[in-house]
């Protein structure tokens, strides 16, 4: 088990309009690890999720990306740091121009070829679509995929995942997942998943932190948290009341 | 015959009083109950405008270019005053936004025109610098209201896009390039469209005004064409010049879109 942290967060509090939407967050990122953040709706994941790439800052406390400010270097940060949105933007136009968006400011991207391009779409289940389609006609969970596939084309360091399966199909979830999976292992890729759904990150997360009303309320193995009983506590277990939250 | 001039008395205008008369019959007939605020509308135009008039005798008989510098000023002063007040949404300093970008215009293209193609002499006759540089605040106020507004709109619309390209690394700049893009073009096609047809249906106001006042229509043509072309570039102008600005106040310095600004509404 890796133990290099990649992300420290110390004391992270968000407040938006004097309403607390975090408190208090101290935990670490271990490099290469598979984090998942588990909390019912409402708890505070996708808010959480914004501070890995600076979307957001915390209005107290620190977070440190790989020993320095996470803010120091931005343009190293976001290059290092790919996030996939809980409901990502699919631009008008065709797959490729959503797969090249960066290469609009990068040329390594502007530069890839179609086959590349065709490889990437494949690496994500999408084999029957072709570089010209509209990406807006593609269903939402082929619009989910396109937009893992161009955040996954920028080579990041950290992937940062929000719901990535909740618009897919049992199958298709967990060969998604599977494709993270596989490369956080062979590019040693960090991945942070935030889920409320405990089941499937149970069979990828190495590590889980367990939000609830913006606190963190359990950190560890799923084993342990499972002794404590903190799934039952974060409001987990119960997920039809949870979604309605 | 050509008549030299038609010239209007106030009896003249007392009898357009007609006009109004013969509206007041008709919004009666039909019971619309406007009679009352159109009085009011049909006062206020006569005393504003007779106001005016007497207000620009005076101010066209001063000939100094402090006088000039100084209306003009103000003239920019009050358009960004009024730009501000019908902005809807809560953007950071867009007075000073207004500001800089009507001066801009204001010094470029009221600046050519009066020295290099009118060639007034001195600048600062106030018969070429107030009418001119009139027109251009006026346009420059109106053409950067709505595309301001636009913009809001765009970037409400376009916020999931904006974050996502700042994700994969963009600059604020190349983030909103898009959101910029559509809204400079709501702005310029419109104007474009009113060089492609105008003279076709209808004169525009300036020059119609020039023929009645028995100005030689072959040079009221010259006059509405220079003003056609400076009207597209004072909207060109001060519009880029005003999104430069108010792009910026949408980011903090850490590349991040301030999304509270795109929430709550003045
Ligand atoms: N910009 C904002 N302004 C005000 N409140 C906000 C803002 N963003 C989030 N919140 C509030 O913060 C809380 C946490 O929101 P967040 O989106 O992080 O939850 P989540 O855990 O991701 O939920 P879900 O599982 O439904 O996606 C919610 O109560 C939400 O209403
Ligand atoms: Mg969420």
């Amino acid at each position: 088990m890796p133990s290099d942290p990649i992300f420290q967060f110390s004391n992270v509090s968000l407040k938006i309009d004097a309403v607390s939407i975090l408190k208090g967050l101290n935990f670490e990122v271990h490099k290469g690890e598979f984090l998942s953040v588990l909390g019912a709706s409402g708890a505070g994941k996708s808010s959480l999720l914004r501070m890995f790439n600076a979307l957001s800052s915390p209005t107290e406390g620190s977070i440190k990306f790989r020993g320095m400010n996470i803010e120091d270097d931005m343009e190293v940060l976001r290059k290092n740091v790919g996030i996939l949105f809980q409901n990502p933007a699919v631009f008008s136009g065709s797959v490729k121009d959503n797969l090249l968006l960066a290469g609009r400011w990068d040329q390594n991207i502007a530069q890839t070829l179609d086959h590349e391009l065709i490889r990437s779409l494949k690496q994500v289940g999408l084999n029957k679509i072709e570089l010209q389609n509209k990406a807006r006609d593609l269903s939402g969970g082929e619009q989910q995929r396109l937009a893992l596939a161009r955040t996954l084309l920028n080579h990041p360091q950290v992937l940062l995942l929000d719901e990535p399966t909740s618009n897919l199909d049992p199958k298709l979830s967990s060969s998604i997942m599977d494709l993270v999976n596989n490369l956080r292992e062979n590019l040693s890729l960090t991945v942070v998943a935030v889920s409320h759904d405990h089941v499937l990150m149970r069979r990828y997360a190495n590590r889980v932190i367990i939000l609830s009303h913006g606190e963190l309320i359990g950190e560890g193995s799923f084993e342990s948290l499972d002794r404590d009983q903190v799934f039952e506590q974060a409001g987990l277990l119960d997920t039809e009341a949870a979604d309605e939250t | 015959m050509k008549p030299d001039f038609y010239v209007l008395t106030w009896n003249d205008v007392l009898v357009s009083l007609f006009f109004i008369a013969f509206s007041i019959f008709l919004i009666k007939k039909w019971k619309l109950g406007l009679e009352k605020t159109l009085l009011i509308g049909t006062l206020r135009t006569f005393v504003q405008l007779t106001l005016m008039g007497y207000v620009l005798t005076w101010f066209f008989d001063q000939q100094h270019w402090a006088f000039m510098l100084s209306l003009l000023i103000a003239m920019i002063f009050i358009a960004s005053w009024e730009g501000t007040r019908r902005q809807k949404n809560n953007i950071p300093h867009f007075f000073a936004a207004m500001l800089i970008s009507l001066l801009g215009a204001a010094i470029l293209i009221l600046g050519t025109i009066l020295l290099f193609i009118l060639d007034v002499e001195p600048w600062y006759s106030p018969y070429a610098a107030i009418p001119i540089g009139g027109m251009i605040i006026g346009n420059g106020l109106n053409s950067t209201s709505l595309t301001a507004n636009r913009f809001m709109g765009e970037l409400k619309h376009r916020e999931g896009e904006i974050e996502t390209l700042l994700a994969l690394g963009a600059t604020p700049k190349l983030a909103v390039y898009d959101a910029m893009k559509a809204s400079i073009h709501a702005a310029l096609i419109p104007n474009i469209n009113g060089m492609m047809t105008v003279g076709l249906v209808q004169l525009p106001g300036v020059m119609t005004g020039q023929i009645l006042a028995g100005i030689d229509p072959l040079i009221a043509v010259r006059y509405q064409i220079m003003i056609m072309y400076m009207w597209f570039t004072t909207a060109t102008l001060a519009n880029m010049i005003m999104l430069a600005i108010v792009y910026r106040q949408f980011f903090t310095n850490k590349m991040q879109l301030r999304r509270e600004l795109l929430r709550n509404e003045a």
